[in-house]
Parts: structure tokens; sequence; C-alpha cells
């Protein structure tokens, strides 16, 4: 669907002239006019209006009937009135009405001083109330989830939770029961509302019906403070608002960036913010002494470290992730310079050539998050973005359910988008590239490159599949013409010894759709860390050898026991290495079995810096709450190993003269000061597209891919990472209740070769290694085929046998 | 949790009180291969699918398939739909509590409603339902309701026995009535509606333009 | 005797079967309609006056040319959930003569442009659907359908699935909840695309307005209100039923010269004239004539053509109370005024009921229903708010003395506020 054109108009309201946006409804117009229309159902964010609550009547000339102000779009000329006796009268009822059952117990209600239903009744209320009858009672708060509390004395029924669920997240889990004023809030026979996205009904709510468990009664709103900053859980990077009382998070909520999030968090960011303020978080700086981990000042573990990178001069490798931030990978990167280091990389499996990664995300090719709204179709390629990328997933969904953009699906596992895809192709674990050698075939569809059908073979799909994504990225735009398609790939699909070869392929895609240079389209990565396009651009990018057995190994914020999908081959890398560098703010594994010294890493609500959204947006965390413990910055900490190593250029005072030395050297981040950065962030391939160096974008000549690695008569292994894989969700109190079990999901033909039942545990085996798990069987997983969450497993083949 | 005072007249319905079981999974979209379904009951439901442009519109007739098949919106019934359906169970009985003929407890087989709305009522239903109510008794067969209006005021007082319109009942044809559904007999049949002839005098003519009627 | 349409011959046995219904000359007009250009079919519709039977008596020809045409899927959706109090009249014409409706929707559809129609029949009439089922498998089976494709979608019971939109969300799978308007239904309908809504009786008419001519039917009645009207009468009559009329004659023509008015020794107290959902007229409105019109210009409406008769035995509360215990269980419960506001009244209703009640209260209570007038989701709202305004305006006397009467009955002596309570 093409993106609206604007045109302004102008109209009166109460008496005032005021241009506006044609189509705009009241309510947003009339804020232009410094009119304020009161609403409780209306959220333009939930799509399109319901106009239930009608608590925004207003009267427009030439209507009889009062018109909602939330559903009635603004026209050339129209004369609207909101003060008139009429519209007070059915304001003043509206209010009246709502408050009949509802009990007034703001004094023991979480949401007092920060409540629509406050407001509006202070506003535009009567102030009395005729209704003298006795209120509804009821038990009070009930359990809705582990982390939602609902009180359904308090609902005003203005659908805003319900259509969250049914509209936005797509759950449909939480529905309005009964009917008329027996309806309520609630799910299908005493089932809790767990969904990945459902805290957002909490931010929703108007008044005090649906309250968070974890925050519930921890304070007022006069106590706290809000902080603007960012959420680097994950490569979405959200906006939020931290909500801090005496120096410590007591909430996140949402802080509406359209260009990011349109104003949704899933729940490992909504909740994980408990892991900043618990015990198990290292505060203070570590060395192994005597086998052991032990505190140490902070002087002695910086001259630990300085001291073993100067011995490990020119066998360092590093490798970054989590939430490190642009600067604190420039000033790793410059130290180790210094030392004669260039072996710096953040992807953890492996990625195509500095030159070919370039080129996936040249400024011509790359796609912006809100290019999904009006993409005519949307490829999902090798990731789940529910998983791995949360927030992006609700995007596709409102492209889909709003602007009728037609989505296709192409992994291996299957996928929760599936249901709203027109195409899907499903090929073999691993087996990415050999899909988008097959898709490049299909698309350039003459005959003249390698046979679909072969290619679709190697790929463990069909060509009928290939075809029906092929056919749809190809007429999307109608008449025959790709239009503006927009290519979501996952990090896995370019990683891995052969990640050169899918990248060209990727790169043989996006040409053959011609989408450079075009408005509206493009790639967009899912990286597989929080701040992946950062780190890379900053110079984590591959590229140069990785020896592999270095003396040093400088872990910025990552643990690859748990990130690496060849967790057993670090697992050696580590072991060997004389020194194990790490910045980390929990003990994982990889931390408690190898790190020699150990740097407390500071929160994401602690830091200070920038990171780099996929889409090449440059945005800034600012401290919300000063560094816990013992802690310092992790530019500091860098900065102070500067300093020893005699690198000076390094040695900086604050994170902006960082941020500042930084853009100096990076032409594509030339010129972006933190100011511009602001609160919204700067998109450095619009602002600086043409500091980027040209790159080759193909068409490439591709290498027919090798025949997948053969499981030997086993399943063949994929793995996968749910949204609650990390380190944060373990330390939550809040989030205890999505860890259990590992799952292996198993197609039920392969389940019932094997005599193994969904809920079996079992144990599922590769090589040497083997994982407990618990069967869980989907209809949509390919026969053949078995995916384990995690990365306990290598594969290529597993057995699954009972436990 | 302490309770708190509950008024008669309130609007205290099934629900409101209820919190979720925290035990319990959440109830997405059943999965097809855990949620094993009868396979007439799959047809009937793929049947009603195939007359809709949307597969959505058939969720009435399929809650009424598991109605007829299980006495009620029983939860295993409704995940069994929503499976062939591609839905949560959640829509469903977001649907099925939206309607009054959905039962969404567990009711007696024999349903009668009593249409005691205000022409009916006029005409003496509340002494017809209280009747009814107390000739079945506590006899866990029937569901007796008073109804709103049923469209058929003509034979007011009146009652909807297992889908069959009857009426006018005399309050000393109760026991009569109730036995018969009690027995499986057709109830008061010279009572029921379909044996009714218009009252309208002039309904025996032809229309014009209309070939020779005449009844 | 008056003329009659669709009443005539209506107790013909065998009606039902195709057969019958052919010998009579059925299915014989709607193919000589369909050769007709489609415009010039809608124009007869528009010339012929038919004003829609299920409530809002809107002219049946006209929203028909609303209907925009074009390569879209259009729909034809025929309105049988008939779950006005006090009316019947579809369920006797589907019951009896199952074809003459499908008939009217071949050329209803074709009036639309529409090659997909359903019958939205509310659940409670199991044995009507039955019948109508079986005869759509008939001409089905005989042909005569053409390529329109037509089914059956039974309800589940809720009124509101009578309102159009609501019924529209129903038939599409959800709970029956009203959409927003604009857009309406003949732009954005059934799976969002343009849908004409009728009632039975309305589309029933077609096939007689075809065969007489529209000019011939625009005479019958009287200006703006032309045609035949079944009205269904009910309540304390002698002989309740539904009676075709001709649009216009004197209501008291209608409650005394056909139903035979209240029993013995009774007089009219309040009636209906066009379901519950209008407002109540007294027994000095007798010789209003019946036709849209005049009822609107008495401040009320014709409706669903639903003749409730209530006589002086009974109390005005008790029907008021009945009446808005009908509304609040009914108010599918999506905007607000209608859903606090016909709870809000039944509860103070229960206490004027009770005897709890002051005569202020009245005005607490008809100042409620202003507050709900007009500023509801759909009319529900109002359809309870504006009968229960006319009976508080015409009855008010009543409600004070009944007031009186049930306090001092229960308790002469009781202080309406327990002593102390205000201290
Ligand atoms: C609350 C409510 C209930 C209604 N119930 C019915 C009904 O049962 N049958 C009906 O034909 N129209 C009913 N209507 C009117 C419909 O909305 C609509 O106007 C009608 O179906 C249009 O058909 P017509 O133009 O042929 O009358 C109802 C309207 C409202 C507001
Ligand atoms: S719980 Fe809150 S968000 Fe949901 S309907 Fe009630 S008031 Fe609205
Ligand atoms: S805000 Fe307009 S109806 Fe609720």
């Amino acid at each position: 669907m093409p993106r609206p054109e604007r045109r302004d108009i102008t109209f009166t309201i109460d008496g005032r002239e005021v241009t506006a946006p044609e189509n705009t409804m009241l309510v947003d117009a009339a804020k232009l006019g410094d009119v304020e229309i009161p609403v409780f159902c209306y959220e333009p964010k939930l799509g399109n209006p319901v106009g239930a609550c009608r608590m925004c009547l207003v009267e427009i000339e030439g209507i009889p009937k009062l018109q909602t102000g939330c559903s009635t779009p603004v026209k050339d000329g129209m004369v609207v009135h909101t003060q008139t006796d009429r519209v007070k009268e059915a304001q003043q009822g509206v209010v009246e009405f709502l408050l009949i059952n509802h009990p007034l117990d703001c004094p023991v209600c979480d949401k007092g001083g920060e409540c629509p239903l406050q407001d509006i009744s202070f506003g535009w209320g009567a102030g009395t109330s005729r209704f003298i009858e006795p209120k509804r009672h009821f038990t009070k708060p009930l359990e809705l989830s582990p982390v939602i509390a609902i009180d359904r004395e308090r609902c005003i029924m203005c659908y805003r939770c319900v259509r969250f669920s049914q509209e936005i997240s797509e759950d449909y889990q939480l529905v309005l029961l009964e009917r008329g004023a027996h309806s309520y809030v609630g799910t299908f026979d005493g089932h809790p509302y767990v969904a990945p996205f459902s805290g957002n009904i909490v931010e929703l709510c108007p008044v005090g019906a649906l309250t968070s468990r974890p925050y519930r009664f921890r304070a007022r709103p006069w106590d706290i403070e809000g902080a603007g900053s960012l959420c680097t859980l994950c490569p979405g990077q959200c906006n939020v608002h931290f909500t801090v009382r005496d120096d410590k998070v007591m909430r996140v909520l949402s802080r509406q960036n359209d260009g990011v999030d349109d104003g949704w968090l899933c729940d490992r960011g909504r909740f994980a913010y408990q892991a900043i303020h618990v015990d198990e978080r290292i505060t203070a700086p570590m060395v192994r002494d005597g086998g052991e981990l032990r505190e140490v000042s902070w002087e002695r573990a910086l001259d630990e470290a300085a001291g073993a990178l100067r011995r490990a001069r020119g066998s360092i490798r590093a490798l970054a992730g989590g939430g490190a931030t642009n600067e604190e990978a420039f000033l790793l990167e410059g130290l180790l310079a210094s030392l004669d280091c260039t072996a710096l990389e953040s992807r953890p499996a492996g990625g195509p050539s500095p030159a070919l990664a370039a080129a996936l995300a040249h400024p011509s090719l790359q796609a912006a998050v809100p290019d999904i709204d009006y993409a005519h179709a949307v490829l999902v390629l090798d990731t789940e973005l529910v998983d791995d990328m949360p927030i992006l997933d609700l995007r596709v969904r409102k492209g889909v359910r709003r602007n009728g953009v037609k989505l296709a699906v192409a992994t291996s596992r299957p996928s929760s988008l599936d249901p709203n895809a027109a195409a899907i192709a499903r090929f073999a674990p691993g087996a990415a590239e050999a899909f988008v050698a097959a898709l490049d075939a299909a698309l350039l569809g003459d005959g003249s490159g390698a046979s679909v059908d072969e290619l679709a073979a190697l790929a463990g799909t069909t060509a009928a599949e290939v075809g029906a994504v092929a056919d749809l990225l190809k007429s999307a735009g109608g008449d025959e013409q790709a239009g503006d398609v927009v290519v979501v790939h996952g990090e896995r699909a370019t990683s891995g010894p052969r990640a050169d070869h899918a990248a060209k392929a990727l790169l043989n895609v996006a040409a053959r759709l011609a989408l450079a240079g075009r408005e509206g389209a493009g790639l967009l990565e899912v990286p597989s860390s929080a701040n992946g396009r950062g780190l890379r651009e900053v110079g984590f990018a591959g590229g140069a050898e990785l020896p592999d057995a270095p003396t040093a190994v400088y872990l910025l914020r990552t643990d690859p026991l748990r990130d690496a999908p060849d967790r057993s081959a670090w697992d050696r890398r580590l072991g060997r290495a004389t020194t194990v560098i790490v910045h980390a703010a929990f003990l994982t594994e990889g931390v408690r079995e190898h790190a020699s010294v150990v740097f407390p890493a500071e929160s994401y609500a602690e830091q200070d810096g920038t990171v780099t959204h996929p889409d090449g947006r440059i945005q800034r965390l600012r401290p919300a709450i000063t560094l816990q413990g013992d802690n310092r910055y992790g530019w500091q900490i860098l900065a102070e190993l500067s300093r020893r190593l005699g690198h000076e250029a390094g040695a900086v005072l604050t994170a902006p003269q960082a941020w500042q030395r930084l853009t100096e050297a990076l032409p594509a981040y030339a010129g972006i000061t933190l100011d511009e950065i602001g609160g919204r962030g700067v998109r450095w391939p619009e602002r600086n597209a043409s500091a980027a160096d040209e790159a080759d974008l193909g068409p490439f000549a591709l290498e027919r891919p090798p025949a997948p690695l053969s499981p030997n008569g086993a399943l063949r292994l994929g793995t996968y990472r749910t949204i609650w894989d990390a380190p944060e969700v373990e330390a939550s109190p809040a989030l205890r209740y999505v860890l259990g079990d590992g799952h292996v999901e198993l197609s039920p033909v392969d389940a019932r070769r094997l005599g193994i039942a969904d809920g079996e545990r079992v144990v599922v085996a590769s090589g040497a290694d083997s994982a407990e798990a618990v069967v869980a069987l989907r209809e949509a997983v390919r026969a053949g085929s078995a995916f384990v969450s995690g990365n306990a497993l290598a594969g290529p083949g597993v057995e699954v046998r009972k436990a | 949790m302490t309770s708190v005072p509950r008024y008669a007249h309130g609007s205290r319905v099934p629900g409101w009180d209820e919190a979720v079981d925290l035990d319990k999974d959440p109830a997405s979209v059943p999965e097809p291969a855990t949620t094993p379904v009868p396979d007439d009951l799959r047809a009937e439901i793929e049947g009603y699918v195939a007359r809709y442009p949307d597969r959505r519109s058939a969720a009435i007739p399929a809650l009424w398939a598991v109605q007829r098949r299980y006495g009620w919106c029983a939860p295993e019934g409704v995940t069994q739909a929503a499976e062939v359906l591609r839905l949560t169970p959640a829509y469903l009985m977001a649907v099925a509590t939206f309607y009054d003929m959905l039962e969404t407890r567990p009711v007696g087989r024999n349903t009668v409603y009593v249409c005691t709305n205000i022409s009916c009522s006029l005409c003496g239903a509340d002494e017809l339902l209280a009747r009814i109510q107390r000739e079945v008794g506590d006899d866990s067969d029937f569901n007796v309701r008073g109804f709103e209006c049923l469209g058929a005021c003509d034979i007011a007082p009146m009652a909807s026995v297992n889908g069959t319109y009857v009426g006018p009942i005399a309050l000393d044809e109760v026991p009569e009535l109730v036995a018969q559904v009690r027995a499986g007999e057709e109830p008061l049949p010279a009572r029921q509606l379909r044996g009714r002839a218009s009252v309208d005098p002039g309904a025996d003519r032809p229309a014009p333009g209309e070939a020779g009627a005449g009844a | 005797m008056s003329l009659k349409l669709l009443f005539a011959g209506i107790d013909e046995p065998g009606l039902r079967t195709i057969d019958v219904y052919r010998r009579r000359g059925g299915y014989e007009i709607a193919p000589r309609a369909l050769e007709m250009p489609r415009e010039a079919l809608v124009e007869e519709l528009k010339a012929s006056g038919l004003r829609g039977r299920g409530g809002a008596g809107f002219s049946m020809g006209m929203k028909a040319s609303f209907i925009p045409q074009g390569t879209m899927d259009k729909y034809l959706v025929c309105n049988a959930d008939e779950s006005e109090p006090g009316t019947f009249k579809d369920r006797e014409l589907m019951f009896k003569n199952p074809h003459a409706l499908i008939e009217g929707m071949i050329i209803g559809a074709y009036a639309a442009g529409a090659n997909r129609a359903f019958v939205f029949i509310r659940g409670e009439y199991v044995e009507v659907a039955d019948v109508l089922e079986a005869a759509v498998d008939e001409a089905k089976a005989a042909g005569v359908l053409g390529d329109l494709e037509l089914w059956v979608h039974r309800g589940a019971g809720a009124y509101i699935c009578g309102e159009e939109t609501g019924l529209l969300d129903a038939l599409e799978g959800k709970r029956g909840n009203p959409r927003l308007k604009p857009p309406f239904p003949a732009n954005q309908g059934l799976y969002q695309g343009p849908t004409l809504i009728n009632n039975v009786e309305t589309l029933m008419t077609i096939p007689y307005i075809l065969r007489m001519g529209a000019s011939e039917y625009a005479k019958i009645g009287v200006e703006n209100s032309t045609g035949t009207k079944v009205v269904s009468i009910s309540g304390n009559v002698r002989r309740p039923g539904n009676y075709e009329i001709e649009l216009g004659i004197p209501a008291r023509e209608i409650i005394y010269g056909l139903a035979g008015g209240p029993p013995e020794g009774r007089e009219v107290k309040l009636w209906f004239p066009g379901g519950s959902s209008s407002p109540v007229l007294t027994k000095d409105d007798l010789d209003i004539p019946y036709d849209f019109d005049s009822l609107a210009k008495a401040r009320t409406m014709l409706g669903s053509g639903a003749i409730i008769v209530v006589d002086d035995s009974n109390s005005v509360v008790d029907v008021c109370l009945k009446l808005a215990t009908f509304y609040r269980h009914e108010s599918c419960g999506k905007c607000t005024p209608c859903r606090e506001g016909t709870n809000w009244t039944v509860k103070m209703l229960e206490r004027i009921h009770s005897g709890e009640a002051t005569p202020m209260d009245l005005d607490i209570m008809a100042s409620v229903q202003t507050r709900i007038i007009g500023n509801c989701l759909c009319v529900l709202g109002d359809a309870m708010a504006m009968p229960v305004s006319s009976m508080i305006e015409k009855f008010r006397p009543e409600f004070e003395a009944y007031m009186d009467e049930v306090r001092l009955g229960a308790d002469a002596h009781a202080p309406l506020v327990p002593e102390g309570a205000l201290a």
C-alpha cells in the first residue's frame, strides 16, 4: 500500500482557525490548536478508533448529533465546538456513567496520580455523582499473569488491552467475555495471559485495572523520576523511560519512537530491568587468584589486565557483543591496535568479509524500520523475529494487518509469523545459502543460472516453495512489478564458513529486485547482539586473520559459551588462553570458568554512550541511575587501560569525548553530535550516505552451494534462542516463570517413528554432547529436523531418545 | 484474601471474581500435533468454513456444533473448534459468552426457554416460568431459563421447548408438558406454533398478480 | 376487507415447498427482473416508495442505489434477527412462505450487484431456520438461484445482532458489537465489501411490487408510507397475531378492529406502536394513522411495526422495569452511555419498585435518559431511553403514586433514610 499523501487543510475549533493534515482525527487535529478533547479508548497506536467510550463527543456544525472526535477525520472548513453546553452535558454524562461502577478507591490504587480517569474526571466531570445504588464489588486484585494483576472493579471497558492482544501482538489470548454491563476482561478457561508482549497492556490501561505486579506499590508518582534512554537487551533498541526512585530502576515504560518501536516494548525489555538490582550482579572487579575469582581493588584489576595485555601483544583476540557501546568498541579497538592486534569480531558465528558486510548494510540498500509499514512485500529470512528482535515482529504484523503488506517467510523453524504470511518456504537448518541462491535463480527466472529445482533440493526445500516466495516478491508492486520489498534477514543467514557466498547470493536477490537506491525498500539485518551493527562499523568486523589459539582473549560484554554456536571450540580456546579479560555483569559459565580478570559491566540504565540500530540509527544511552556498587563506566575502564599501556589517544576523560574522537575517525559517523542524536537518534545512512565507500553490490556469479552435511540418518539439528534467553532474564525475579526446561521441537511424524510423545523428557545427543529436553510436537516442523533451544549442541545431526 | 460483601442485586457474573491459574500454560492457537479433534466434528466445522469467504465466520456454527456434541461449550470442545478454525480458544469463548444460547457452563440437556418479555409477561409469563421451574424441581436434565422476547407474542405465554415453540401454555398444562419432555415426547402437540393458522381474516385470498391461491 | 399481498393465501398447505410456490406463480418474476438493467430495477424499487420494514424505515431503493458497483465482492444480507420485543412478523412470513423471501433475495442481490447472500436468522427460530434451509436447498436444486450463493446463518441469541453492523460482525464470526458509522455497510460492510442489508419483510415485498408494478404498489397506503405492512400485535388484546394492513389506517382499527382490543372491561393504558423501542402512546392517541410520518409527528415511530398493548390493569412501573431490564440484558457493552445507562436505569427502577425511591429519583432517571439519547455508538441505548423517557413524561403521576403506595404499604412509619445515617 502506498504511503498516504499529506495535504493540509484549515478548520475552525472553538473559534480558532487551525491548520492540520487532512483526515487527521479531530482529537489530534484539535491539539494543533491547543484544544484538548478528552479520550479514553482512543489510542492511535492501536489502529483504527473504536469509538466506544464516548468521552470525546464534540459538536460539528451541520451534523445534528454529537460526533466522536476520535473517529472523525478533519475536513477543510469544518467548524467544531468543544465548549458548548451540549458537549459539556455529554462529557459530564460519560464521566458520571464511568464512575457509577468504579470503586473510587484511589487512595489504595497504584495508578493514582498518573491516572487518566482521575485527570479527566477532574477536568471534564461534574464533580458529583447522583448514583446512590450500591456499587459492585469483587475480589481484587486477581492474577492475570505472573507479571500482571487485574482489578475488574476499576475497568472502564475501554477495549485497549484486548485490542492490543488481538490486533497488535495478535496473540488473541485476552478477550472480553460476557456482554453488556456484565462484560469483563479475561482469558480462556483460567489460562494466564502469558505472551511475549503482554506487559504493554499495563501501560495502555487508562485506569488502575491492570497493574504490573513487580511495580505495584513500589512508588508513588511524585516520588519518582523518569529518565529517557534505550533498552539494549536486543538489537531492537526500543526507546524507554526508566522510572527511577532512590537511584533504583523500578519500572520501564515505552518512550514512543515510531522510527524504532511504535511505542511498544516486549516483556524482556519491560521486566528484565530487575536484573539491575540483584545480588548476583558483579559490581566489583575480580581477578582469578589460586583458581578462584576474588574481588580486588580497581588498581589491581587494571594493573593485571594491562600487564597481561602487554605480554600478549600480537596474540590477542577480542569479541564484543551484548550492549557494548560504540564508544567502548572504539576505545578497545584503538587500544588493541596499539598492541598490534586487529582480530576483532562481533559475530560469534563468523560472518562475511567486511567488504561484503558493508555492501549488505550499504546506505543505498539499507531499509529503515518504518519502511516495513508501507512496503509492498516483506521477506523474513532465517530469523524468528519474536525471539531475535521482538519489536520488529509487531512491526511486520502491523504492516500486514493495516496496510496489506504481503509477507513471505523463509526459515527452517516454523515461524510465529507463518499465519500472516502469503508465502512460506521452509529450508533445512543451516541451508540458508542454498535457499537464497535458489531464490536468486527463481527471481532471475530465465533458466540461465543454476536450476531452481537443484538449488531448492540442496536447500532441503522445493522449487514450488521457492517459486511462491519469488512470485510474491516479483509481483508485490502490482502489474508484475516488484515494488518496494524489504528483506529482513537474520545474522545467521550470512554466517559460518560460507558466509561470503551467502552474502553474495543475498546481494543478488537485492539486485534482482532492484532494491538499490529505492526509497522505502532494501535490506535490514537482524544482528545477534544488541549493538551488532555499531560494533561492526567501529571495527569489530572480523576480516583480519583470527588466531585460533590466542594468548589473550578480550570479551567485551559477551560470553561465547552462551552466545556462540560453536560452544566447544570457544571452550577450548578460552581454556588454552593465558589470559581472559571480560566485561560482564553476571558470572555466566564462560566468565566463571575462564576469566582471569573480570571488570563489572554497568547495566544499560547506567551506561553512557551510543549504539547503532540495525537500520543505521545512532541512538544514545543516557545514565538513568548512578553507577551501582563499585562500578565504573566501560569507557572509563578502557581509558584507564589505555593510559596504563601508553595509548594516549584512548585515554579519554568523558564518554562524549570518546564519541567526538569516534566521529573524527569514522566517516559514516562524521559530524554527528550528541545533541543532534538527541532523544530520537540519527540515521547515518540518510544523513551521511555519501560517506559510505563504494561497494560492489553485485550481481555476482554464484558458486554452487555444497550439499548440506549429512546428519547420517539422525535428525537434522536446528537451533534457536528464545526471547527469554538472556542472563538478565534469568536474574529477574519477575521473569522466573519463563524459565524452564529446554525444548526439542519435533514433527509428529518423527515422534511417532521414535515412539516419543509430546511433553516427554528426552535426551538429545550430538556426537559427544548431549542435553535433556522436553518434547514439543509441532505439526509445522518438517519431518527430519529437530529444533533445540540454546547452543548446547552443534549438529549437524542429533539423536533423540527417551530419557 | 478476605472476602468482600456482595450485593444480591448487583450484577454478579460468574467470572468476575476468577483469577487465572498460573500453573496452566497460556492458551494460544491450539497446536494441531497435540490437539486431537474427532473426525466428524472436524468435517462438520470445515463444512461451515466452506460457506464463507473468511474462516472466522464459522465461529458461531462451530460453537453450535461443539454444544451439540458436548452439551455445552466445554473447554475441550472449544479448543478443538479453535484448532480447526486456527483461532485461539479465547476468541471462541469471547464469542460464546456474548450469546445467550451458547452455554458456557454445563447444563441439562432439555432446554426450556420461557419468554418473560413485556408481551408474554402481560399474559402471565412470570407465573408460567415459576410453575415450570417448580415442576422441574432439581431435575438436572433440564435447563429452564427465562428468556427475552422469543418472537412469539401471539401465543403468549409461551416457551421454546428444545427449539419447538409452544403456546399459549396454561398453568395447569405444565405437568403434562414437563412429563412429555421427560418422556422424550412432543411437547403439547396441540399448542405448537407450527400448526397455527394466521389470524388475519384476509389471509385466505390470493394476492393480485398471483395465480389462484386458496386454502 | 383490506388488500393482502404477503399474507394472501399464506396458510395454503404446502406453500413451503417449491412446487406449490411455483404453482402460484412463484419464481416467475425473478428471471424477468434479472433481465432488466440493474439501474432500471433500482429505479423501480425507488418508485415503489418501499421503506425498510426492519426499524429505520429507510427507502429500500435508495439504499440499493448507494451500493458502489465495481469488481469487488458485494453482498446481500437479509436481516432475520427479529428480536425487537413484540415483533414476530418475519417469523410467520418465513415459516409459511420461505420461497417468497428467497425470490426477493434473488432480486435484491441483483439490485445490489451481489453474488453472495446470507440470511442471518436469530438462533431461537430453530423451526423457522429448518424450514428456510430446506427451501434454500430446494431452490438450489431447482437451479433458481443462478450464480447466487445463498446461505442461512443462525445466530445464537443476542438482540444487538439485529442492528445491522452488529449483525455483520456476528456474521463475520465475532461478538456482535455494532461498528462505528461511517463507513456505512453500503460502502464497507461484510468483509469490508459493499453490502445491502434489508429486513425479511422488505425483501419479501419486492416480488409483489414487481408483479404489480411499482406505480400500482405506490398507490397503496399513503404518501411517504406506501404499500402494506404486516403488523404484529400482542399484549392485552383479544386476538393477538400478525395482520397485514394498508399503511395509514387508524391505529384504533388495528388494535380494536383487528385484534379485538383489551379484554372485557379493560381499557388501553399505553401502547408501543413500533416495538418496545418506540416511545409509548396512550389511549388518547388511538386515532393516529398508522404510518411512518404520522407516528414520527407524534414523537414516536413505526419501527418494526409491532404494537404492544398494555391495559389499565397493569402498572407502568412494571412495564418500565421489564423494558429497561431487557435493554440492560441486550446492551452489547461496547459504549459507555448504553452499558452503564441501562444498568443504572434498571437499578433506579428496582428501587422505585421496592419502594426505596422518591420523586427526585424520577428526575435523575429522566436526566440519565437524556444523557444516553444521541450519545451512544448505536441506537440501542436510545431504544431504551426514548420509551423510558416517554413513560416518565406521560405517566409521572402514576410513578409517584406507586412510590408512595409501595413505601407506605411496606412500612408506613419507616423513614426513608434510617435515623442517624446522616449524622
Ligand atoms: C438495536 C437494534 C435492533 C434491531 N433489530 C432488528 C431486527 O431484529 N430485524 C431487522 O430487520 N432490523 C433490525 N434493526 C434495524 C437494522 O439496523 C436495519 O436498519 C434494518 O435491518 C435495515 O433493513 P430495512 O431497511 O429493510 O428495514 C435493529 C436496529 C437496532 C438499532
Ligand atoms: S482493563 Fe483497563 S485497558 Fe482493559 S478494558 Fe478495562 S480499563 Fe480498558
Ligand atoms: S476516545 Fe472517542 S469514543 Fe473513546
